[in-house]
């Protein structure tokens, strides 16, 4: 696979979507009330509902969580089970019809239209597994939420970040001697760059880094261990990576609102990062040490 | 005996998709090349297709094909992309593997080396999110790739770590293609090898050779380029090929004679390439590994 490194440099400019970060990321999960429960410990406030779907919105900071317990009307993607499956995440673009095109024109496969009326239509490709990534360009001064959502009253619409967290990235799991292909998806229609082996954050240094084009936002792919590498592996969405200045800080903070970190010999936090014990069987945060990124320091 | 190396195609084989899935098994193969019309032509639909071709335990080595893909424009391009989209769907639920994808013969497609880059690169994209390899195979007639040499420069162009070749032995043959010329392919790049013989000595006309291709061939060891066929495999050994060969024996004969006949013919070449030919006795260490 060393074709990847030997072929001419392409032309496209640096950051072909005007690609400025994650809008939100989504779990589906039949049991969001539950969930919701891990995202308060986390310090995300739920600030708003769906007009029409079982969808709420949880908040902190910098960062919007949607919790998706409708069921599936689209085939290949998640059905909502009580174990939640990160099932989605939306990139902020320049232009998200624009986006939309060009990554079909490239070879994404797109979903179906599915907006009602009074609705906005977010342009959606299939990524990994079932999950979808989502094209959204009115993050500014008017946001997807104003129309799709309707506000809990007397609620904080903004509430302040615990600990400056802010997204830093997403790790997913892929089958054996996949990395290659999935560099090649995530560089070619979103303009994501492979870092070098050298280059790690956090205390979870396994697979390979994809940095976003506006480098805020990161990729981890991992394959699966050698004595894995035969068993037929789903690949997924496994975990959010989350950035905060001081991660022990922030951890001293969780931990007194309930959440558990993993304290192994292998992986325990440290200054450069923390790993929570799985909630609900499949729900894990990892802390990352990380400046927010100046032009997302929070409302 | 080894010959977990070699598989049959479900093409050369008359009866229903569970009949010919068992005379494979019978025979001795683990692997098998699925016609996609096998699958979607299964008298109680294609999820019963699906349900037969997983029962039956073979690795799917492929599912062939798409044809006259690439160099088409406007709504013909959008046409080609959704009957590319069905056959990577039905792919997937076999369980992945390759697509075949032959060079187009379509007088509409435009060859231009960039147009039919990117639209194998476009193939390979979509492929990507399924785990599916696109296997694309230059045939004699073919207006973007005649032979392996030229579909290789559309794949090396395309550069897509999931879009690699297939190779036909029979095309080889027929055209005389050099063995050395394989020497500038990247074995990782070949994603499977097709092997088949045909009865003549020499094929007069591009005609006769459509032909030949598509009803009179025979599996390897039974027809006249047997030591063409030994020289082309160990010459593909030589250059570090560790995937898959498949017999894709196309030939009217064997479709109006039991099946469980024609695999014991497929059988005998498995056996004549994997002890007398390669002289593979034992599996190489990390096999699995290495063919991924």
């Amino acid at each position: 696979m060393t074709n990847l490194m030997d072929r001419e440099a392409v032309s496209e400019p640096e950051n072909p979507l005007g690609f400025d970060g994650i809008e939100f990321i989504e779990f589906a999960t039949s049991k969001p009330q539950a969930l919701g429960g891990v995202l308060e410990q986390m310090g995300f406030r739920p600030i708003a509902r769906h007009r029409s779907r079982e969808v709420e919105l949880y908040r902190q900071g910098t960062m919007n969580i949607v919790v998706n317990a409708q069921p599936a009307d689209v085939p290949r993607t998640v059905q909502p089970v009580e174990r939640p499956v990160l099932s989605a995440f939306a990139v902020r673009v320049r232009d998200a019809d624009a986006a939309f095109q060009r990554a079909r024109d490239l070879g994404a496969w797109e979903i179906p239209v599915r907006a009602r009326s009074m609705e906005l239509n977010i342009p959606a490709i299939h990524g990994v597994g079932e999950s979808l990534i989502y094209f959204v360009d009115r993050y500014d001064e008017f946001s997807i939420y104003d129309v799709d959502f309707r506000a809990t009253p007397a609620v904080d619409p903004h509430p302040p970040a615990l600990g400056g967290l802010h997204f830093f990235g997403i790790v997913q799991y892929i089958g054996a001697e996949r990395t290659a292909d999935w560099v090649e998806f995530y560089s070619r229609i979103f303009g994501f760059k492979p870092l070098p082996d050298r280059v790690r954050f956090g205390i979870m240094p396994s697979g390979l880094l994809l940095q976003s084009p506006c480098r805020n936002f990161y990729l981890q792919l991992i394959e699966p261990d050698e004595p894995a590498r035969y068993a037929p592996i789903d690949e997924h969405l496994q975990r959010i990576g989350l950035g905060t200045p001081d991660v022990l800080a922030t951890v001293a903070q969780l931990e007194k609102r309930g959440i558990e970190f993993l304290a192994s010999e292998k992986v325990h936090s440290t200054a450069r990062g923390a790993l929570t014990k799985p909630c609900l069987g499949s729900v894990m945060f990892e802390l990352v040490h990380d400046e927010p990124p100046s032009s997302a320091a929070g409302p | 005996m080894i010959f977990s190396d070699f598989g049959m195609d479900t093409t050369s084989l008359a009866g229903s998709l569970e009949s010919k899935l068992a005379v494979v098994r019978q025979a001795g193969f683990s692997q098998v090349v699925i016609s996609a019309t096998d699958v979607v032509g299964h008298p109680a639909g294609i999820a019963a297709g699906v349900r037969a071709v997983k029962a039956s335990g073979l690795r799917v080595t492929g599912l062939e094909a798409l044809r006259d893909y690439e160099g088409l424009d406007g709504q013909l391009h959008a046409y080609k992309v959704d009957i590319a989209k069905s056959l990577l769907d039905i792919c997937s639920q076999l369980g992945g593997g390759s697509l075949l994808v032959e060079a187009t013969t379509s007088t509409h497609a435009d060859t231009g080396a960039d147009v039919v880059a990117r639209d194998l690169h476009k193939l390979a994209t979509l492929a990507i999110p399924l785990g599916i390899r696109i296997a694309f195979k230059g045939v004699p007639w073919g207006r973007t790739a005649h032979d392996f040499r030229a579909a290789g420069e559309v794949v090396f162009r395309a550069g897509c770590p999931n879009l690699g070749l297939s190779i036909d032995a029979f095309d080889v043959l027929a055209a005389k293609v050099p063995l050395d010329d394989l020497d500038a392919i990247d074995p990782a790049q070949i994603f499977l090898v097709q092997l088949s013989d045909y009865m003549w000595q020499a094929m007069r006309s591009t005609e006769e050779e459509a032909t030949t291709a598509t009803h009179f061939r025979v599996f390897p060891g039974e027809g006249a380029h047997s030591e063409g066929l030994a020289s082309f495999v160990n010459k593909l050994d030589a250059i570090g090929y560790l995937g898959d060969y498949s017999f894709d024996v196309y030939n009217d004969d064997y479709l109006q004679i039991p099946p469980e006949t024609v695999a014991g013919r497929a059988r005998l070449a498995a056996e004549w390439l994997a002890e007398t030919v390669l002289r593979r006795a034992l599996p190489i260490p990390d096999m699995e590994r290495l063919r991924r």
